[in-house]
């Protein structure tokens, strides 16, 4: 059993749903969704979690598992996607002649190669970008 | 570009005005650059999709809550709260709250006034959806960085929060003659001296993102030498009754380093009476403090380039900031690095848009920034 199925069998069903719901929701917000991710929160997610609430022992135990899911699937999101920045570049370069991706741009550089880059005026975006990726790196 | 201008307050100042919330997906956007000062913010904004700027405004970083049993009519509206320029103007009548000390947010619940001001400043009609980039101070915590967030939720849209002397860096870098041969691009290798009123931030920028090892913040800018002369008075002066206020201004009229200026005569008003003081040695001996605790950490910077850079970026050290005032400041940075022996530096100030480069730079970035890259806030 793979870690990700073994960590949602600690779940009962219904809250499975939501934690799936929610993985989506997260990827959203990453993607700057931010209007979908609300929609989806409102309908799919509301609707699963007071099903799932159904399940709890108690409000409390309900509150309890629900903040415990969403933590979960939250970190679990993260670490996703900077996995993806991360391994996706590489599988581009292996994989010989495929423009790089967007997410490339994200990929961790090392200090020394940027000092000893021959210096292009770069586009405020691509700064942005530098920035996040140490932002990420430095939260892991 | 319109010109800087110290706000003044539109008549209208109803009792807190509550922050319109934006509406998805019908909103037009508006773009902030917002430049978070202890002292002093600077805001610039334009629509989205255009170059034009709407707003320019400098505004003293300050909350006043009007006091219990404050006769009708003595407050305009009979707001209950006022900022920048029209808190200081009533401040008899008002407790004044400084939102942030130290370049971060030290009073939650002003901060998030200010920004609900701020807001109304940039947008008064209270339909746009905000984006806002905010400058933070050079390695900002993230607790530091948390507290902006929460201040700016439901009151912006979306927030990107990047370093203040990057932004001065992007806001000093003249776009139009980046690609022209003798131009020196300040973004590709600088560093910037950001004198503030809660810290001094000083930043290697060298064509990347710099990182946390490029940055440095003080927490001695503005408002240390404002205590430190502030105590000097009152040893030299006793029972001045000088406000800190006062000995802001007169910091901000007579600030110099380097040789004593002795004497400097400044006149004050004291207890109704108009007398001349002897601060040259006073003034000058706080303001020096600066630059010993600002040296150290330029020492360290620019020991921190390679060699193949060092000697383009001794030729661009530039000043910024409201420090970027005190007479002298980068004479006598130069002078130090020469006698240490650093390979002809030359130290420069920014210039008279000083008080503006990081919100200008704050708001090229908003211009530029991706979808993707927008940190979305929940309200």
């Amino acid at each position: 059993m793979s870690a990700l199925a073994e960590a949602l069998h600690r779940f009962d069903l219904p809250w499975i749903k939501v934690g799936k719901i929610y993985r989506r929701i997260c990827f959203l917000r990453s993607e700057g969704l931010a209007l979908d991710a609300q929609q989806l929160e409102e309908t799919e997610l509301a609707e699963a979690t007071a099903q799932a609430r159904r399940f709890a022992g108690s409000a409390f135990e309900a509150e309890s598992i629900l903040q415990k899911l969403l933590a979960e699937e939250k970190e679990r999101v993260a670490d996703a996607i900077a996995f993806a920045e991360i391994i996706v570049p590489m599988l581009a370069e292996r994989l010989g002649s495929l423009a790089p991706l967007p997410a490339a741009r994200d990929a961790p550089v090392p200090r020394k190669a940027l000092r000893e880059t021959p210096v292009e005026p770069r586009g405020i975006a691509d700064f942005i970008d530098d920035m996040l990726t140490q932002e990420r790196r430095a939260q892991r | 570009m319109t010109t800087t201008t110290i706000e003044r307050q539109p008549p209208a100042a109803p009792a807190q005005a509550a922050p319109a919330k934006p509406v998805p997906g019908k909103a037009s956007i508006l773009l902030l650059g917002l430049d978070l000062g202890t002292n002093k913010s600077c805001l610039l904004a334009g629509p989205s999709g255009s170059t034009d700027i709407t707003v320019s405004k400098v505004v003293p970083s300050v909350v006043g809550y009007v006091k219990d049993g404050i006769v009708d009519g003595i407050i305009t509206n009979n707001a209950r709260i006022l900022y920048g320029e029209d808190a200081l103007t009533q401040m008899l009548h008002v407790d004044l709250v400084a939102p942030l000390a130290e370049g971060v947010i030290s009073h939650p619940d002003a901060a998030r006034d200010f920004m609900q001001h701020i807001r109304l400043l940039a947008d008064p009609t209270g339909n746009a959806e905000i984006r806002a980039v905010v400058g933070v101070p050079a390695n900002a915590g993230e607790q530091a960085r948390e507290n902006i967030r929460k201040s700016a939720q439901g009151i912006f849209a979306r927030i990107l929060l990047i370093p203040e002397p990057f932004l001065a860096a992007l806001g000093y870098r003249d776009d139009s003659r980046v690609k022209q041969s003798g131009y020196v691009d300040p973004v590709v290798n600088s560093l910037f001296i950001d004198i503030g009123g809660g810290t001094s931030d000083l930043c290697l920028v060298q064509g990347y993102f710099p990182t946390r090892d490029d940055q440095i913040s003080i927490p001695f800018a503005g408002d240390a030498i404002d205590d430190l002369l502030f105590e000097e008075l009152n040893r030299t002066y006793p029972n001045n009754g000088l406000s800190r206020i006062t000995v802001r201004e007169i910091k901000e009229t007579n600030a110099y380093v380097g040789p004593s200026r002795k004497p400097m005569d400044v006149k004050v008003v004291m207890g109704g009476k108009s007398r001349s003081l002897e601060l040259g040695d006073a003034i000058g001996n706080a303001c020096n403090a600066l630059i010993d605790k600002i040296y150290p950490a330029l020492a360290t910077l620019i020991a921190s380039a390679s060699s193949d850079s060092v000697v383009t970026l001794l030729q661009n050290i530039i000043i910024t900031g409201g420090g970027s005032q005190i007479k002298g400041i980068d004479t006598v940075l130069q002078k130090r690095l020469t006698d240490d022996g650093y390979e002809n530096p030359r130290v420069r100030l920014a210039g008279q848009d000083f008080q503006r480069y990081v919100a200008i730079g704050a708001l090229k970035a908003a211009r530029a920034a991706r979808e993707n890259q927008w940190q979305v806030l929940f309200g």
